[in-house]
């Protein structure tokens, strides 16, 4: 083992640090915008479906590489030299994200996870949009003939069941998002493949660095799996719409 | 703005098909590594997905070992492992290019996931239906085959377009290797010249907008297809034996 190094294993554990901290982000992220264009897609106004429709169409079929590409290297581009350092890297948000993070260039990190939280976002949306399907009408139809208000069934009977039937397939793609973030070490975000690339730059060590970085990922991917799997299970035992009322007597 | 659109169009016909007196490249490239991956990763998903319920332990363990490991760690990673290991084969007297490795590792990425859809697609077909055969008089083999296999196929052609669409935009991942597909192709038309600055926005407008068009259509076709063989036809099938 005398190719691991202290010092390239301070590296590494700082890359795997960037690796969570970018898969949380981002899945955090995607939920929320994913969940609100996945709403938007069921608006009773045809233009915001549309809208919704096209963002979805969009970033659901351009390879997050392109995506992550085209965010940290090909848009400070589309300015003049003079601007652009102001614009992207020299700001008081890039600034700031540099300070809480360290890293030297919080742009492209900043770049990246926009890429990822369009890319899985844009699945997410979909696939709540079809859990949203299996929620039965008949819900709906007893909860509004029971008075309750439109954001009502939607707060307390489209969102929650729809969420909970789609959630099994939104693992899958966070799951996806996770390995996606190896994608970010193109942009030189200083994640934990990028960190193995330097390592083997490094040693010249190939082999044994990428049979290392393949076991950090295994235990990643299964460790997030499981991590999903607790929080779907935590979701299924919330209330169900019978109980439901009793919580909120003000709808 | 309009050198910007010459240099586009300077460089159309290499996104597409690659550069001139090179091998054929571009767009082209990441359609023959996505349809031959599928391809060969399906017959690869077949026999794995057909393992899965086998009698013995050590085979079902290892399927889903198999299928747990390709599915867990990032496709950019698998390329460069691949490629490092084929880089032993030299001692063999084999000989490595980017596009073998490349072939590989997508190939086994591809086939990890088709696994999980063949065996979705096998438990798909009522136990029932496949009872009432073998009363009837069919025998297993041909249980398995007029009615496991045509239930199955309804459940996972859906599913393997996804499938292959996702692939399809994996592929530039490939990047990494070097092998002359849509997004190496951009990349070198770039180079690493200062003067293109301006040129790569609209250069990977128009990458991200052939893998869109692409992919979107593949959908779209997908989609007709199936409105057209919804279940009635499954029906329609089992019943005019």
């Amino acid at each position: 083992m005398s190719w691991l190094t202290p010092q390239i294993t301070g590296f590494l554990l700082q890359g795997i640090v960037v690796t969570i901290l970018l898969t949380i982000i981002t899945s955090i992220l995607s939920l929320i915008v994913g969940v609100g264009v996945g709403t938007m897609r069921l608006s009773p106004r045809p233009w915001l479906r549309r809208l919704a429709g096209v963002y979805v169409e969009t970033f659901r079929n351009i390879p997050a590489l392109v995506l992550i590409i085209f965010f940290a290297f090909a848009v400070p581009n589309l300015f003049p030299a003079e601007i652009r350092k102001e614009l992207f890297f020299n700001n008081v948000l890039t600034n700031w994200a540099g300070q809480l993070t360290g890293l030297s260039l919080p742009y492209y990190a900043l770049a990246a996870i926009a890429a990822l939280t369009l890319n899985t976002s844009a699945y997410i949306a979909e696939l709540f949009r079809a859990g949203v399907g299996t929620v039965p009408q008949e819900y709906v139809d007893a909860a509004r003939s029971l008075g309750a208000g439109q954001t009502a069934v939607f707060r307390q009977i489209i969102l929650p069941q729809g969420f909970r039937a789609a959630f099994p397939a939104i693992e899958t793609r966070l799951i996806h998002n996770l390995k996606n973030t190896a994608l970010v070490s193109f942009v030189a975000v200083p994640e934990f493949f990028h960190a193995t690339e330097t390592a083997i730059n490094k040693t010249f060590r190939a082999v044994e660095f990428l049979l290392l970085a393949t076991a950090v990922y295994l235990i990643l991917s299964i460790t997030y799996a499981a991590l999903l799997r607790q929080i779907e299970r935590r979701l299924n035992r919330r209330p169900t719409v019978t109980e439901n009322w009793k919580l909120t007597p003000e709808n | 703005m309009s050198d910007q659109l010459a240099f586009i169009l300077k460089n159309l016909p290499n996104l597409l098909i690659g550069f001139p007196g090179h091998r054929p490249g571009g767009l082209l490239m990441s359609l023959f590594l996505a349809v031959t991956a599928v391809t060969l990763g399906f017959v690869l998903a077949v026999i794995l997905g057909t393992v899965y319920e086998s009698k013995h332990k050590p085979v079902r363990l290892l399927a889903h070992g198999y299928v747990q490991f390709f599915r867990g760690i990032p496709l950019i990673l698998l390329l460069l492992l691949v490629h490092q290991v084929l880089g032993y084969g030299r001692q063999l007297g084999l000989e490595r290019t980017v596009l073998t490795s490349a072939l590989v590792a997508l190939t086994l990425y591809s086939s990890a996931y088709q696994a999980e859809i063949v065996r979705a697609g096998l438990q798909a077909a009522p136990a029932g239906m496949v009872e009432s055969a073998r009363l009837l008089g069919s025998s297993q083999r041909q249980a398995y085959w007029f009615i496991q296999i045509r239930y199955a196929w309804h459940v996972m052609l859906p599913a393997f377009t996804g499938q292959a669409i996702s692939l399809f935009k994996d592929t530039s991942v490939v990047v990494v290797l070097g092998v002359a597909e849509l997004m190496t192709v951009a990349q070198i038309a770039l180079g690493s010249d200062v003067g293109n600055a301006a040129y790569w926005a609209p250069l990977f407008l128009v990458v991200g907008l052939f893998y869109f068009i692409v992919a979107l259509s593949l959908s779209r076709a997908a989609q007709h297809w199936e409105r057209g063989h919804r279940t009635g036809d499954l029906v329609h099938s089992l019943a005019n034996y």
